[in-house]
């Protein structure tokens, strides 16, 4: 009885740690704004007034433009945990509701990978866009306003 | 004597040669041992320049793919369409009432972004198409004949994403659930008793939509003018309007409430003024919503009556299933103690996929009129949403 205890608490400590390291391997996200922009840094909660629509424009008052990525890239996970509190695919259903009401004021675009949302950071004035960090961490085009791990 | 010289200096050469081949490999020594690291670090270089060139002209391929597709999908897509259908069995024991199937609901959303700044959004519903019924006694395809109808039909100016302008049918912005109500996004079948009795369904006319931030609360308004509650289009009779109105602050994280307003002469000529509270609380896989909502009636003659009613509703997502329950009170009106109207409702969603939706509905419907009798509903509904939203 006790060998068998032991073989369950031995098999319990390796699914913690796997799980634990599983956790860890998620690579750091990275909040990321046009160079010209003059936000430096953004809070999560400023992160989350502009991905739930409640912060629309900057403080400059030109128009947010918002950067997500689908509901299956692991960044987007991450984001959402952190910053919103849900699955991401809750969250799509709630954008899918507003939407189909046409009470969504400022959608997120949803982008297919993370080199795109770069690429529209890089070129829109507005834009706000999350990808992983070591994808933008020297990467001079785009500020990083914000990291999440 | 002549020889010992030459040797001497033969000497001399040969410890010359010897003292700068020696400098010579001392000073060659570092070049030679640095030569394959220069060598390596150049190549290394090129290799991050040949990388970095590579990673550049993916992004642009996947951009211009992107682009294009992008680019396509204008082009193809002329007008955006959207919406959702439903089709169900229902099971009762209600007076009156069969259980049978119900082809529910095709409801179709066509948007077109006619210019950057104005849009058409239209809604045309195909609701309740003719239906099976397992124990009606004398079919008449007449009577079962279902409805098609343009349920919203307005042209949207939005110079800005904090205010548009509405003009045309939209629904009616009162509480929470007139405006969130479709099937694929909330957990029953069957609407809290109080929706389109208090407040109108849908208003014909104009209505200014508008956010702003109060601090650190999120404020949504609407403000509208409409012919009034059944007045559709060139059948609005009378020259009243009614007004309404409709706030909403997300006052902490997850906790939104508001207020609504409602107040027309109708075309009996009765004042009717509907308010309404409501409060949502969204965090995580928990969402909690109630709404209250009250109406006088009154006319020129006589004195009036007032009628009344909210529900509470819980909803808890578990992966791709979602358990709800909500409890429905209404009372048609003050004058009567015996008419109270209650219903407890169960639900559980299964998820077949985001677009997909099973339902399971049970519903106990109690009235305090003795001439009503009590009754139980059971639904089982399949939900889609239609385009990619």
């Amino acid at each position: 009885m006790a060998a068998f205890l032991k073989k369950i608490a031995f098999l319990a400590t390796v699914a913690l740690v796997l799980a634990v390291s599983f956790l860890e391997a998620a690579e750091p996200v990275a909040v990321i704004v046009n160079r010209a922009n003059q936000v430096e840094k953004l809070s999560e909660s400023e992160v989350k007034k502009i991905y739930t629509n409640n912060t629309l424009s900057w403080s400059d008052g030109a128009p947010i433009i918002i950067y997500d990525l689908s509901t299956s890239d692991p960044s987007r996970a991450l984001f959402s945990d952190k910053i919103l509190g849900k699955a991401p695919e809750l969250v799509a259903e709630e954008w899918a509701h507003l939407k189909i009401t046409n009470q969504a004021k400022n959608p997120p675009q949803v982008m297919k990978s993370q080199a795109l949302i770069i690429r529209r950071v890089m070129r829109e004035k507005g834009a706000i866009g999350y990808v992983s960090l070591g994808l933008v961490q020297n990467n001079p085009s785009v500020k990083v306003v914000s990291t999440l791990q | 004597m002549g020889r010992d010289r030459g040797q001497r200096a033969l000497g001399l050469f040969k410890g010359a040669l010897s003292a700068l081949s020696f400098l010579l490999l001392i000073s060659s020594a570092p070049a030679l041992a640095d030569e394959p690291l220069d060598r390596f670090q150049r190549d290394l270089d090129e290799l991050r320049k040949e990388n970095e060139e590579l990673k550049d002209r993916i992004d642009s391929l996947e951009a211009e793919d992107e682009e294009t597709r992008h680019g396509l999908g204008l082009l193809s897509n002329l007008v955006e369409v959207s919406g959702y259908a439903d089709a169900e069995y229902t099971f009762t024991d209600q007076e009156g009432e069969d259980s049978g199937f119900r082809v529910r609901h095709l409801s179709l959303f066509f948007t077109k972004d006619v210019q950057k700044e104005w849009k058409l959004f239209t809604e045309v519903e195909f609701e309740d198409a003719p239906r099976i019924e397992s124990e009606r006694a004398t079919d008449d395809v007449k009577s079962s004949q279902g409805t098609i109808f343009v349920e919203q039909l307005y042209i949207e100016y939005h110079p800005k994403l904090s205010w548009d302008i509405r003009l045309g049918r939209f629904l009616t912005p009162a509480g929470i659930w007139s405006i969130y109500h479709y099937p694929p996004y909330v957990p029953t079948q069957t609407s809290p008793i109080i929706y389109k009795v208090i407040f109108p369904k849908v208003s014909d006319g104009v209505q200014l939509k508008n956010s702003f931030n109060l601090r650190d609360s999120a404020i949504d308004t609407h403000l509208y003018i409409a012919n009034g509650a059944g007045n559709p289009g060139a059948l609005d009779r009378n020259e009243g309007k009614g007004i309404g109105a409709r706030v909403n602050a997300d006052l902490l994280t997850g906790l939104s409430a508001g207020l609504s307003y409602f107040g027309e002469r109708d075309n009996e000529g009765i004042l009717r003024m509907s308010y309404g509270a409501h409060v949502l609380f969204n965090r995580s896989a928990l969402r909690l919503q109630a709404e209250y909502q009250t109406r006088s009636n009154e006319t020129d003659a006589a004195s009036g009556f007032d009628d009344s009613g909210w529900y509470a509703q819980a909803e808890y997502d578990m992966s791709k299933w979602t358990l709800a329950a909500r409890y429905d009170w209404y009372d048609p009106s003050s004058e009567s103690s015996d008419d109270l109207w209650t219903r407890y409702t169960g639900a559980v969603n299964y998820r077949f996929a985001h677009n997909v939706i099973g339902k399971l509905e049970f519903n106990r419907n109690e009235f305090d009129d003795p001439s009503m009798d009590d009754y139980s509903q059971g639904i089982l509904a399949i939900v889609v949403a239609i385009g990619d939203l």
